[in-house]
């Protein structure tokens, strides 16, 4: 076994010293910025602007997307050098996955493995290169969970499908470029063979965005009123969609894994370092060591089902229960690490803080215990995709979807 | 042993639940707190006029003579809205504080005031956010000719907004500790909110503020020990509110586990959905007992220190892990600022931290059940 | 709100002397013993012996069943005078609902509310005194949790019936004098229509005992072979053994409350004044005794939910959810107190220490976190019962039965 990530053979090391002095080079004037989560309450026009920026740049050289085919924006490289990629964005407090507010992390996927091959030409480059947003459109105020209980339908009309109804909880607080949308396409048909994805154009005339606030910042309801879709844009075969939505939803289940690390412990520690509490600085306190070091080993797991799914993704080996053992974890010590945090900073937790980076932030760390239990899934539902994969009271166990 | 509420307490609560159904119906109470408006000047004087402020000071000084549970029960009620402002703050502990430890001149000016709702007086205690005891006290308290001078920044002041004096915990020239009454209006205070996820919390700086010798509330240096005194009293009543928080979640949750339906069935018929409620039963049902028996060992004058700080630890844990259990039944909507649940979690969040965090509270039982160094 | 259990009355203090100076009297002679608890890994023929002697003494003067009907050989006492006893017993170490290994205290309400007036007289009297010992007889290797599904099957035959089939996981290590007994009184009858209770001595013919050693000591398989029971011994009617079970489990199932609290913390605070680390006593270390803290608040809350029912109980409105709520807090606790003690004092927490009652042994403690999970309904039971009282996800809540 091998844990390191930077073993580096001298062409990935090459590599590595590249990508170094690439982001040296670009991410000058981003110096005082302090990112923002991936759902934030902040607001920062500057920080968009540079963010997109930066985004554009590295997918025109292909890394946005690095093991991509080349022809479809992305980089053509191996996983050697999405870890490098991946760990030396992260160095800069940025996320390789969430650049900019979209989620073509999922949604390029998806079409890379269901489109067709005028689709990946025409849908993809724009989306490798970083140049528009994609939100993930499937909740219904109905359905919720069950998104296989889909009410908005997309009916076939010509060269068209003709969308009505309403999804709630999805986007961010600037407007799409497309949605990703699982839409209905056989109202009459039986479940799981009546649904389809659409890629809609967000300014399709007939779309109403109406922004909700919630715990982690505004997420939308959307209002489809007769909007006309291309029929070019339905992706992977009509009344296909949940086969479609497995690949999919593997992937926001926890399943592409990830190797940056969660820079909460490291702030943590230099804030209990620096702060005097009874006459000595919090680091001196044992009761305080023992809640730290709870937080660190609880996370130190966390890292490590996210590595191990990250590695077992692209050996090509899908974990079987990997993805939602991870997201339901992670989600359950993130709410455990949020009472943890008052425990330890009083008041101070609950202040938010904008001179570091938000997810540095312990306000928004505290929040985002009970606030991020629920997207893309609840606890329960990620116990049951859990139990179904190990087949817990059934003969077999479902195999986890291969993703890219 | 009687574990039922009496009469007059039934009467109490029936008068809080139909005081808060006309006053604060869920759908303004989420505006308030959405807009972090929870200073409601005319709700504070609507809830005065029925007596709910200095419920247990005595009649003589304009209190109703009521006793700890009588209080709680209201609390409980009021709890459930959760209604903001500085009901607690003023009319309870800072009424116990004034009675605990003031001169009969101070207590005979101060508490028909407060009983009534004219005065609201807030104690500002902690400089720091982290730790809550004598070490946070580090505003200073210099002698002038005439009086002090009082200068530092008191951190987290809960209700500080509706203030009208605040009781400032203060540091002596000597290092003891004195209580401060210091009338907002004198210059040098200023008043900023803090940012973040709490509701009715904010900073208040003194900045070189005058005050008068006659303004030190009892004894000087023995502030700590008042102010300890007056937190035996008050913090079961604290409890108790957020007892009734716990007890308004669980019944907003059990009801929407009956009329939310996904996969075809009410999704109270989910076994997880259910143990989710039965965390959250548990919570809830340990802060009313917890609390309830404290409030008897008060009222019937038993040593009660251990059993309350016992309470406020597990009550405000409970709020706290109660608001947790509920976001996991309500899931997505329930995060949606608009939702009554909302409200809660910033109150949890907030009360939590609120004169000690639960960690504080169980420490401060152990020591007094056992002191340390009695080997 | 009045939580004293001993507020006395003139009366009742007087009748607390009269229990205080009995017990001197008649705890002579136990001094040397350790009590042994309700399942017991430990043996001691001499302890056996006085606990009987005492439940037998105990119910000559009808303390045991304090409230029961001076003519089935109870005292026709009222509650105060039930707490008394409970408390002072308590006192002693010993528990008025287990002087010695047999569940009367659940039977016999159960006979008394469903038993026949013919029944009562043949039947209570004997089990009042404390002369017999009565083992609860439910679970089969089969149905499990699913009592319902119950194969021992018991066919009229003129004026008996015929018992066969196999119970597991039943009694005590010492033999019972009865065996209340859940049957199949019509195999084709539908479920939940199907069932009686039989009072069968343990003497029967056909009836063979082996025991099995769990985790908590003795329990036993119960074979029934062509076993002949008196017809007289079915209580509360044919195929109607489901609504009686419902008032036999809600006391099982905590319903029944309990006034004495747990004297755990009690020895593990002594332990900690005791025991020196380090120079000095581990009672000065605060992070033990944050452990003992939450330790301690949790049995308190235990505690007080056990009283909650205990006075719900006398005072006939039954807490609708409360007997399922103790039962799954009171073992999650016990569970975490297993991992606690182990944190606080180490291997010495795996130590069997004989010269300490069995339920204040560290070792029992901890073995009983795991250990007795499951007797009566396991922990996902519990819930379920908790479910439907609170009618969570049902238009109506299940009432909860009144017991004695
Ligand atoms: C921060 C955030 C971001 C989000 N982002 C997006 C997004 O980008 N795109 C998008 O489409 N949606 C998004 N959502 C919506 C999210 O996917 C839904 O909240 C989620 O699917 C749950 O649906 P619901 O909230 O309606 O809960 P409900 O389905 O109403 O669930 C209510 C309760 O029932 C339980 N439950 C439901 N079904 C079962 C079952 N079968 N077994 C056991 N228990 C069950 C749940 O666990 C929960 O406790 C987001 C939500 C949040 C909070
Ligand atoms: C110390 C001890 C003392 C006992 N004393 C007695 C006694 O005196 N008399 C007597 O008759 N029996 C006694 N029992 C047996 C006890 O009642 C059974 O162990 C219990 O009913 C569970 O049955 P089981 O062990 O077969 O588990 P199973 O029923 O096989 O359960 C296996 C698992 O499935 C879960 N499960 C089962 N049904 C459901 C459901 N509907 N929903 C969700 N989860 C479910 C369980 O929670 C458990 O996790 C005792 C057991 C122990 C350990």
């Amino acid at each position: 076994m091998d844990f390191s990530l930077s073993p580096d053979t001298p062409a990935i090391a090459a590599f590595r010293k590249e990508v170094q002095e690439w982001l040296q080079e670009n991410m000058r004037g981003a110096e005082h910025l302090r990112w923002s989560g991936i759902w934030s309450t902040r607001e920062n026009e500057e920080e968009y602007r540079f963010r997109r920026e930066l985004a554009r740049k590295l997918g025109e050289k292909g890394w946005l997307f690095p093991m991509f085919p080349v022809q479809y924006g992305g980089g053509g490289l191996t996983v050697d050098h999405q870890l490098v990629l991946e760990t030396e964005i992260g160095r800069h407090g940025l996320n390789l996955n969430s650049v900019f507010y979209t989620l073509a992390r999922l949604v390029a996927p998806a079409i890379l493995k269901w489109g067709s091959e005028e689709q990946k030409r025409e849908f993809l480059p724009p989306m490798l290169r970083g140049e528009v947003s994609v939100w993930q459109v499937l909740t219904e105020p109905q359905g919720g969970s069950d998104v296989a209980t889909c009410r908005t339908k997309a009916l076939r009309d010509g060269d068209h499908y003709v969308v009505n109804g309403q999804k709630i909880m999805v986007g961010y607080h600037h407007p799409p470029d497309f949605l990703w949308a699982l839409v209905c396409t056989d109202p009459s048909g039986p479940r799981h063979e009546n649904l389809s994805w659409l890629y809609i154009p967000g300014n399709s005339a007939g779309i109403t965005i109406q922004p909700m606030h919630l715990m982690m910042g505004i997420k939308n309801s959307v209002f489809f009123d007769n909007v006309r879709v291309p029929a070019f844009n339905l992706v992977g075969g009509e009344n296909n969609g949940w086969k479609v939505a497995n690949t999919y939803l593997e992937l926001e289940h926890g399943g592409g894994g990830n190797v940056t690390e969660d820079p909460l412990v490291v702030r943590l520690v230099r804030y209990c370092q620096r702060t005097q509490g009874d006459g000595k600085t919090l680091m001196e306190d044992q009761s305080i060591r023992d809640i730290i070091a709870d937080t660190l080993i609880e996370l130190d797991v966390v890292r490590l089902f996210a590595l191990r799914n990250f590695w077992c993704r692209y050996v090509r080996e899908p974990h079987p229960y990997g993805g939602v053992q991870y997201i339901y974890h992670q989600r359950v010590v993130r709410l455990r690490n949020a009472e943890r945090l008052q425990r330890i900073l009083g008041y101070d937790a609950l202040v938010t803080d904008l001179s570091v980076h938000e997810q540095a932030d312990f306000e928004y760390a505290v929040r985002s215990g009970p606030g991020w239990l629920h997207g893309g899934g609840t606890l329960d539902t990620d116990r049951l995709i859990f139990a179904r994969r190990l087949g817990l009271g059934r003969p077999t166990g479902e195999a986890a979807p291969t993703t890219v | 042993m009687d574990l039922r509420l009496t009469k007059t307490q039934n009467m109490f609560k029936r008068a809080a639940a139909d005081f808060v159904k006309v006053e604060a119906p869920s759908h303004i109470v989420t505006e308030w707190f959405r807009n972090k408006a929870t200073f409601l000047p005319d709700l504070y004087r609507k809830a005065a006029n029925l007596g709910w402020l200095g419920m247990v000071v005595p009649e003589r000084y304009g209190g109703a003579s009521a006793s700890f549970t009588d209080c709680a029960v209201v609390f409980e009620e009021l709890g459930r809205v959760p209604l903001p402002g500085p009901l607690f703050s003023s009319g309870v502990l800072s009424a116990l504080l004034v009675l605990e430890g003031a001169s009969e001149a101070q207590k005979e000016s101060l508490l028909p005031a407060i009983c009534s709702g004219r005065s609201i007086v807030i104690v500002a205690i902690t400089d720091k956010g982290v730790d809550w005891g004598t070490e946070s006290v580090e505003t200073r308290l210099t002698n002038t000719t005439g009086g002090f001078v009082l200068d530092g920044t008191k951190r987290f002041v809960y209700d500080a907004e509706g203030a009208t004096s605040f009781i400032c915990a203060a540091r002596m020239e000597n290092g003891g500790i004195a209580l401060v009454l210091v009338n907002r209006e004198s210059p040098g205070i200023s008043i900023t909110p803090h940012v973040g996820f709490m509701v009715s919390v904010a900073e208040v700086r003194f900045d070189r503020v005058k005050v008068a010798a006659s303004s030190v509330l009892g004894e000087a240096g023995a502030g700590w020990q008042i102010l300890d005194g007056a937190l035996q009293k008050a913090l079961p009543i604290l409890c108790a509110y957020q007892v009734g928080a716990c007890q308004e979640i669980f019944d907003f949750t059990a009801e929407y586990t009956r009329t939310r339906v996904v996969f075809g069935q009410p999704i109270g018929r989910f076994q997880r959905v259910q143990d989710h409620c039965v965390e959250l039963s548990i919570h809830l049902d340990a802060a009313r007992w917890v609390t309830y028996e404290a409030l008897w060992k008060l009222d019937s004058g038993l040593p009660a220190a251990a059993g309350v700080h016992e309470a406020k630890a597990v009550a405000s844990e409970a709020y706290y892990q109660v608001c947790n259990f509920s976001h996991m039944v309500h899931a997505g909507p329930g995060t949606d600022y608009g939702h009554p649940l909302m409200a809660h979690s910033l109150m949890a969040h907030t009360l939590y931290q609120y004169l000690g965090t639960p960690l504080h509270h169980k420490r401060k039982m152990m020591d007094a059940l056992y002191p340390r160094g009695k080997g | 709100m009045d939580f004293n259990v001993q507020a006395d009355t003139q009366e009742i203090s007087v009748f607390r002397k009269e229990v205080r100076e009995w017990l001197q009297e008649n705890m002579r002679g136990a001094e040397g013993l350790r009590w042994s608890a309700t399942w017991s890994t430990r043996e001691n023929e001499e302890e056996y012996q006085f606990r009987r002697k005492l439940a037998r003494e105990l119910g000559e003067k009808g303390w045991l069943f304090p409230m029961f009907p001076v003519e089935y050989g109870g005292a026709g006492l009222t509650i105060d005078h039930q707490l008394v006893l409970e408390t002072e017993l308590d006192h002693s170490g010993i528990n008025l609902a287990a002087v010695f290994y047999t569940l009367a205290r659940i039977v016999a309400p159960v006979i008394l509310k469903w038993g026949t007036e013919e029944q009562k007289r043949e039947f209570l009297p004997p089990m009042l005194c404390g002369e017999v010992s009565v083992w609860q007889v439910l679970t089969e290797p089969q149905g499990g949790s699913d009592i319902a599904t119950c194969h021992t099957k018991a066919i009229k035959n003129g004026n008996h019936y015929v018992v066969d089939g196999q119970k597991t996981m039943v009694g005590y290590h010492h033999p019972p004098d009865f065996l209340w007994t859940l049957v199949c009184t019509d195999p084709s009858g539908p479920r939940h229509e199907n069932l009686s209770w039989l009072y069968i001595p343990g003497n029967s013919d056909g009836i063979t005992i082996q025991p099995m050693s769990l985790m908590m000591g003795i329990k036993n398989t119960v074979f029934f072979d062509h076993v002949r029971v008196p017809a007289f011994n079915l209580v509360g009617g044919e195929n109607n053994g489901w609504r009686v079970a419902n008032t036999h489990l809600e006391l099982e199932h905590g319903g029944e409350g309990r006034v004495g609290a747990d004297p755990l913390v009690e020895r593990v605070v002594a332990y900690c004044q005791q025991m020196r680390v380090a120079g000095a006593p581990l009672m000065e270390d605060t992070s033990i005794r944050d452990i003992i803290a939450d330790m301690m608040i949790e049995l308190h809350a235990v505690h007080l939910f056990a009283r909650r029912n205990f006075w719900h109980r006398y005072v006939r409105e039954p807490h609708p959810y409360g007997g399922a709520q103790f039962r799954y807090y009171q073992r999650m606790v016990r569970l975490r107190n297993g991992e606690r003690l182990q944190q606080i004092m180490g291997c010495d927490a795996l130590v069997p220490n004989l010269t300490v009652n069995e339920v204040v042994d560290f070792e029992y403690v901890v073995r009983s976190g795991p250990g007795m999970l499951h007797g009566g309904g396991t922990l996902d039971t519990d819930r379920l019962v908790f479910a439907r009282r609170v009618g969570l996800g049902r238009p109506t809540k299940e009432t909860a039965p009144t017991t004695i």
